[in-house]
């Protein structure tokens, strides 16, 4: 997944057969955070402070059904993808990459944790057949996580 | 070349003031980031800016102070400031919380 041009705030990337269908499996995935893993505070126990996390909880579980709807209409948009040759070219501005590097780092951090949580090396823990999609997962979330923030770099456009 | 990045703006806490207690509004609550293996550099340091509005050097310090440290104040808000930053990192996945500093 190459960026090919920024042009008037659209991103060109152009996307190998291969890498579309690995990326269509990836967001397929979409959400993998469990649901009341993130605290808002490590500290804090009184009964305000369990209000204020049952609040939190509930306006990131909106948020990623808001994410899957959006997602489900943005993957059947059938002008998203255009044929070329080669593969294909994925046009996105910089609120559509914004909000896929959510997406995308929601399937990873998500897959890490469904992992255990492996601290030193991402990939200790037992390779099977439930564990092992997972892993690949992981991967290929952050692989298109980096092209997207190679991208937003200056000079990320050739 | 890509455009500079526009920080989420902070919502107008003015209608909560009546409802939360006086130590809600002073800024007594730190925002920290903490360290974990699976988020990249450089998406942290991109989170940051987005978040904060930071420019790059900033976000890379807090981001490097994350990374050797384990973790990083990010800011001092009041709480209802410091519920929205938390709320918008933990968006992007990032392990951040707040604490009252004391």
């Amino acid at each position: 997944m190459n960026l090919l041009k920024l042009e008037n705030g659209d991103f060109t990337f152009h996307l190998s057969k291969r890498e579309k269908l690995l990326l269509l499996a990836v967001l397929d995935r979409y959400p993998l955070i469990p649901s009341r893993h993130q605290p808002l505070s490590k500290s804090a126990a009184s009964a305000e402070s369990e209000t204020d996390q049952r609040l939190l909880d509930e306006a990131l579980a909106e948020h990623r059904q808001e994410n899957k709807r959006r997602l489900q209409t943005w993957l059947e948009n059938e002008q998203r993808f255009t044929k070329t040759d080669s593969g294909w070219h994925l046009l996105l501005n910089r609120s559509e990459i914004e909000w896929l590097l959510q997406v995308l780092n929601d399937i990873r951090v998500g897959s890490w944790i469904i992992l255990g949580s492996p601290e030193k090396d991402l990939w200790d823990f037992t390779l099977n057949e439930k564990t092992a999609p997972l892993g690949w997962t992981m991967e290929m979330a952050g692989w298109f996580e980096a092209a997207l923030l190679e991208a937003l770099q200056p000079g990320g456009a050739t | 070349m890509a455009e500079s990045v526009t920080p989420e703006v902070v919502p107008d806490v003015g209608q909560e003031e009546q409802t939360r207690p006086k130590s809600g509004l002073e800024p007594g609550y730190l925002v920290i980031c903490w360290n974990d293996p699976v988020n990249y550099m450089d998406y942290v340091t991109h989170v940051f800016q987005t978040v904060f509005g930071w420019p790059r050097k900033k976000a890379e310090f807090h981001m490097l102070q994350v990374h050797e440290q384990g973790k990083s104040v990010l800011t001092r808000e009041s709480m209802e400031k410091a519920e929205h930053y938390v709320h918008q990192l933990q968006k992007y996945s990032l392990h951040a919380t707040m604490e009252h500093d004391q």
